[in-house]
């Protein structure tokens, strides 16, 4: 929880409407951003991404499985993030729980479409090996190490470099009869990469006062009356949305939330990229 | 009980504002006349069958009947919050939201929907007013008896009724509705089986006379004009949905049943 005098309650409101925040950004800047990928051997991927004192983990586990009876040519996603309590002692027990299903929910909807997989930023049926009999379960799992606000971004885009950090490893189907389940060889020399540039980047703008701002601090989220995350992909196209806070927004404001967003989220997906991309450059480099 | 209706209008349909002019069935499956299995247009809701106080234990209770969506909500409060809570000078809202067993076709299917008790208590606290309750908490417990699609929006609009009835104070009833992503078309109140080949989902909850949107969440993948498009077709059912939900509070409880 964040405590807060009532003079650094103005202060901060004062300073997002005067354009000039505590930190000394603009209210659509924001915080420097980390990328480091390949940070658990363990996993297929994993990334570490940082947004000022915000830090989360994402890993990938892979694991063979078979396709749900409703969506034979679809491979399975499950997204579960977890918010220890080093981030933050209210985190302990099950105080975290709150917070981590609602990540979790609001992932879910923005990285993996709805129910039949429709509209999903991760292409399900790419992840199918053998339509009805095999698929690859990709087990997404995010953890919150640090928490300064905009969890929700932070998170989106750590999914998005552990994904393009995955490697499947190639599978060599034996062909059996058709009744049977099919055995499969793992290769340990050749692997896939995912194709990651459908995955959408995840932007909120927290409302404070009249004013939204990008990527805000616990401190300034504690003054927020509500805020929207509109899931964005690089087609401009947007993947899904959800809204947090109690306060009630007009249709109008909704409207011209969403259309900030899209326009931030160009800048945020290139950033991201680059950012992946000399992450990965930087760990090619170390042996 | 649906078929004992008060004064209340049974259906509403949203006009679009904008000139389409009538909107008819273009393609989904192939198929160009392609009619929804219960023969409703596009933009037609189910028939809404709402009644309030119809659980005595509690302070306020409602049921909600669309088509086959079947809810029932009750409020209990406001009482003394739980010693272990921290003092608050504010109230506390507390939501649940459970299936029947026999809610779903197989069994057991209602706990997929553990979200729904989160997205049920962010759609209703901004309508509340907190201020008037401190220290206490309210509970709102829904049930639904049958899943028919369009659950969420079901729940949320007659726990605010319930609310009403329990007469806790709020700023403006909270009336739902989602409409589906067909092929090209928007499908507005969606039955199970549109819910289950939809490729996109919107639901909006708001307060109509207060014009004010207190939860929205879109999954599957939207082009602008289209948001823009359904979130015109929900808020026009909003309003109408709300004026019979403020009707069906009108109504006189001592009408006699039978």
């Amino acid at each position: 929880m964040v405590g807060l005098s009532v003079g650094e309650k103005h202060f901060i409101k004062g300073g997002i409407e005067q354009n000039l925040r505590t930190d000394g950004r603009k209210r659509y800047t924001y915080r420097p951003i980390y990328v480091e990928t390949a940070v658990i051997p363990q996993a297929n991927g994993s990334a570490r991404v940082k947004f000022g004192a915000t830090e989360v983990i994402a890993s990938v586990k892979a694991e063979l499985g078979k396709p749900s009876p409703s969506y034979p040519d679809k491979g399975k996603v499950l997204i579960h993030v977890d918010c220890s309590p080093t981030a933050e002692p209210a985190f302990e027990g099950r105080g975290g729980e709150e917070l981590s299903s609602e990540l979790s929910v609001a992932l879910q909807r923005c990285l993996l479409g709805g129910k039949s997989g429709a509209g999903a930023g991760i292409d399900l049926s790419s992840l199918s090996i053998v339509e009805g009999k095999i698929c690859w379960d990709l087990y997404i799992e995010g953890l919150v190490v640090s928490s300064d606000g905009n969890l929700l971004d932070a998170l989106a885009a750590a999914i998005k470099a552990s994904l393009s950090n995955t490697a499947l490893p190639k599978v060599q189907v034996s062909s059996a009869a058709s009744d049977e389940q099919p055995e499969v060889d793992l290769s340990d020399e050749e692997f896939l990469q995912f194709d990651t540039c459908g995955i959408p980047a995840i932007v909120t703008l927290t409302k404070v006062g009249k004013h939204y701002i990008l990527d805000a601090t616990s401190e300034e989220e504690s003054q927020m009356s509500s805020a929207v995350s509109v899931s964005v992909n690089r087609q401009g196209r947007i993947c899904g949305l959800t809204k947090r806070g109690g306060a009630g927004l007009n249709p109008s404001v909704i409207h011209d939330m969403i259309s900030v967003a899209k326009h931030l989220s160009e800048q945020v997906i290139n950033k991201l990229d680059s950012e992946i991309a000399a992450a990965e450059a930087r760990e090619e480099d170390v042996p | 009980m649906a078929g004992k209706r008060g004064a209340t209008p049974a259906t509403y349909s949203p006009s679009l504002t904008t000139a389409k002019g009538k909107k008819k069935p273009p393609i989904f499956t192939d198929d160009a006349n392609w009619v929804r299995s219960d023969g409703r247009h596009f933009h037609q809701c189910r028939p809404a069958f709402l009644r309030i106080a119809t659980v005595n234990s509690a302070s306020g209770s409602a049921y909600a009947e669309f088509g086959n969506t079947k809810v029932i909500v009750s409020v209990f409060g406001p009482r003394e919050s739980k010693k272990a809570m921290m003092y608050s000078d504010v109230g506390r809202l507390n939501c649940n939201v459970s299936y029947t067993t026999f809610a779903t076709p197989s069994r057991g299917q209602g706990s997929d929907n553990k979200d729904f008790s989160s997205m049920l208590h962010k759609a209703l606290e901004g309508a509340i007013i907190l201020e008037s309750f401190p220290k206490t908490t309210v509970d709102v417990f829904a049930l639904v008896l049958e899943s028919g699609g369009s659950d969420l929006p079901v729940i949320i609009s007659c726990a605010s009724l319930a609310l009403a009835d329990a007469g806790i104070m709020l700023y403006d009833l909270v009336a739902a509705v989602s409409v589906s992503c067909l092929g090209k078309n928007l499908v507005i109140d969606p039955i199970s089986e549109e819910e289950v080949y939809q490729e996109g989902s919107f639901m909006i909850s708001c307060m109509p006379s207060r014009n004010e949107v207190t939860q929205l969440t879109v999954t599957g993948e939207w082009s602008t004009p289209k948001i823009s498009e359904a979130m015109d077709l929900c808020l026009d059912a909003c309003s109408k949905l709300g004026n019979i939900m403020r009707s069906c509070l009108k109504e006189p409880l001592s009408a006699p049943e039978e």
